[in-house]
């Protein structure tokens, strides 16, 4: 199948689009300094510290699977009786 | 509000007139068109559109797009009235980026130092991570019971619904399902999103069992990177506590979660009771049984992070070993959708089963392709996971904006006439 990229439209604010909105001065030290890209560019930055952050968060985990949290476990041993039981579909699906 | 049934919170993003400069930017990130307005012109919202995903509000340079529902006042007095129990639920990825809130580094893991600034605010918890281990539990399930019926052929009792299955944890993604999709609907796992599972399970087993309490009497605050949950949480759908409870004697009607905090508002809550996060005294609150997670559960902040710990689970519980090598490479990064394909060998038959999955995020480019596949039948895929914020929710409508330091905004404030 066909793979799409992770591309971003650029964001439409020319130079000289600029000038219309905040005029000569303001649209000179504006374009100068921030390109639309910028934007995009320091978000991709940001996403990439924080998805670390949650790897990291995972890797020092003392379990990593979903079925060996224990606690998890208990609510359906005390309550829940098993997923996708009645009680579970009652309280944790829509319908 | 055509699209949106009566008690639902619509217009949560709005644009302020007076701050707009008509740049267009926001137009570039919106997933569903739903802002209008001439480049140029002041621009406005069609809050028959807009699936609150607020994703025009942390990329517009000028900081126009505002979140109407604040709540931080409420919680508060909440948190003041000893008869109530004011419970939050912390999503995921709020503990890599509330730091940035206190000048810390984007991405700086800071669960610790979080439980201890929640129980200096006198919040209990129930992490949002350890339903997210029970939505493993229900959604991955109810995924393991249609491979073992579609693509195993074992015969089955109940009603399933068809392949794909696509995951339900992301509002913004559920409610542009129902705006825009609304025949593929089936295909949506039944499954609540964590944050509903916790209000549901905090009003029952919580209240009854772990802080033993009416549950009337809990509050329950969603702490969400995301603007879309305040959407979430208002829907009407979502009494089944105090439903549980009337089939148990009891009257009384309140919502499963009472309010949202995204983690731009649990900052603010947490500098008005002068609380700073990155020098509170940590807390590890092992003896809460509800603030128990696995590493499954915290990546679902991240875009594949539902399918790594779906597929986690699902390959032991078909195969009966766990997964040798954890991390799911192919389902991580930023490409716009990931594909991968394992092959399970069920242990009760013996017979092999490849399992096709899809990972997609950031609605505005990735999605519709796929979804034009499986209306059209042709999906080769049994589970896709989509969330609609690119890099998923670590890049939420609620996370701190611009944390680089680098926004527009700030840099044109000691230069720009309007800043
Ligand atoms: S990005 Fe901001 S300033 Fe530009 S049009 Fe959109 S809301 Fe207005
Ligand atoms: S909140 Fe999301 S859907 Fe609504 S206008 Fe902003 S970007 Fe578009
Ligand atoms: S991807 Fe996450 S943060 Fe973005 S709208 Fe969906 S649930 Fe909210």
């Amino acid at each position: 199948m066909a793979r799409y990229d992770y591309v971003e439209k650029a964001v439409k604010v020319t130079r000289r689009e600029f000038l219309g909105i905040v005029g000569v001065a303001g649209a000179v030290l504006w374009t100068g300094a921030y390109v639309a890209t910028d934007l995009v560019q320091d978000r991709t930055k940001y996403i990439k510290m924080r998805a670390q952050g949650i790897y990291k968060d995972d890797e020092k985990a003392k379990i990593r699977q979903s079925h060996n949290n224990q606690a998890v476990t208990d609510v359906y041993k005390k309550f829940a009786h098993n997923p996708l039981s009645h009680l579970a579909e009652e309280l944790f699906h829509t319908n | 509000m055509k699209g949106f049934q009566a008690q639902e919170k619509t217009g949560i993003i709005e644009i302020d007139r007076k701050t707009c400069k008509g740049c267009d930017s926001c137009k570039a990130f919106c997933p569903t068109d739903a802002i209008e307005g001439k480049y140029g012109a002041i621009h406005k919202i069609d809050g028959e559109k807009c699936v609150s995903c607020g994703q025009c509000l942390i990329n517009c340079p000028f900081g126009a797009p505002q979140d109407t529902v604040d709540v931080v006042d409420q919680v508060i007095d909440k948190l003041k009235n000893k008869q109530v129990t004011v419970v939050g639920t912390i999503a995921p990825a709020v503990r890599v980026a509330i730091g940035e809130e206190f000048g810390m580094e984007p991405g700086s893991l800071v669960t610790e130092k979080l439980y201890g600034a929640m129980k200096e605010a006198g919040f209990k918890v129930l992490d949002t991570n350890f339903t997210a281990d029970q939505t493993i539990m229900e959604e991955g399930m109810e995924l393991i019971a249609k491979i073992r019926h579609y693509a195993l052929g074992e015969p089955t009792a109940h009603h399933l619904g068809p392949l794909p299955q696509f995951t339900s944890c992301c509002p913004a993604w559920v409610t542009y399902a129902e705006l825009y999709y609304p025949e593929l609907l089936p295909h949506m796992s039944s499954a609540k999103s964590p944050m509903m599972m916790a209000g549901a399970l905090g009003k029952t087993y919580g209240a009854a069992e772990i802080w033993q309490v009416a549950p009337a009497d809990v509050f329950m605050v969603g702490i969400m990177p995301c603007t879309a949950k305040k959407f979430e949480a208002s829907r009407p759908e979502f009494h089944s506590a105090a439903h549980y409870w009337q089939t148990q004697g009891q009257s009384g009607d309140y919502p499963d979660i009472d309010v949202v905090l995204t983690t731009r508002d649990l900052a603010r809550l947490f500098k008005k009771l002068n609380i700073n996060v990155r020098t509170v005294a940590e807390y590890s609150d092992q003896d809460n049984p509800l603030a128990q997670y696995s590493g499954a559960a915290t990546i679902f902040a991240n875009t594949g992070g539902v399918m790594e710990a779906a597929l986690r689970t699902a390959y032991f519980v078909i195969t009966g070993t766990e997964l040798d090598v954890l991390e799911f490479k192919p389902v991580r990064g930023l490409q716009g959708v990931k594909e991968a394909a394992v092959t399970l060998k069920d242990a009760k038959t013996g017979s092999a089963v490849t399992l096709n999955v899809a990972v997609a995020h950031g609605t505005k480019q990735n999605v519709k392709p796929l979804l034009d596949e499986v209306q059209a039948g042709k999906s080769p895929y049994h589970f896709i996971e989509i969330m609609n914020c690119p890099g998923g929710c670590v890049n939420g409508g609620g996370q701190p904006i611009n944390p680089m330091g680098t926004s527009w905004l700030d840099k044109a404030k000691a230069v720009l006439p309007w800043a």
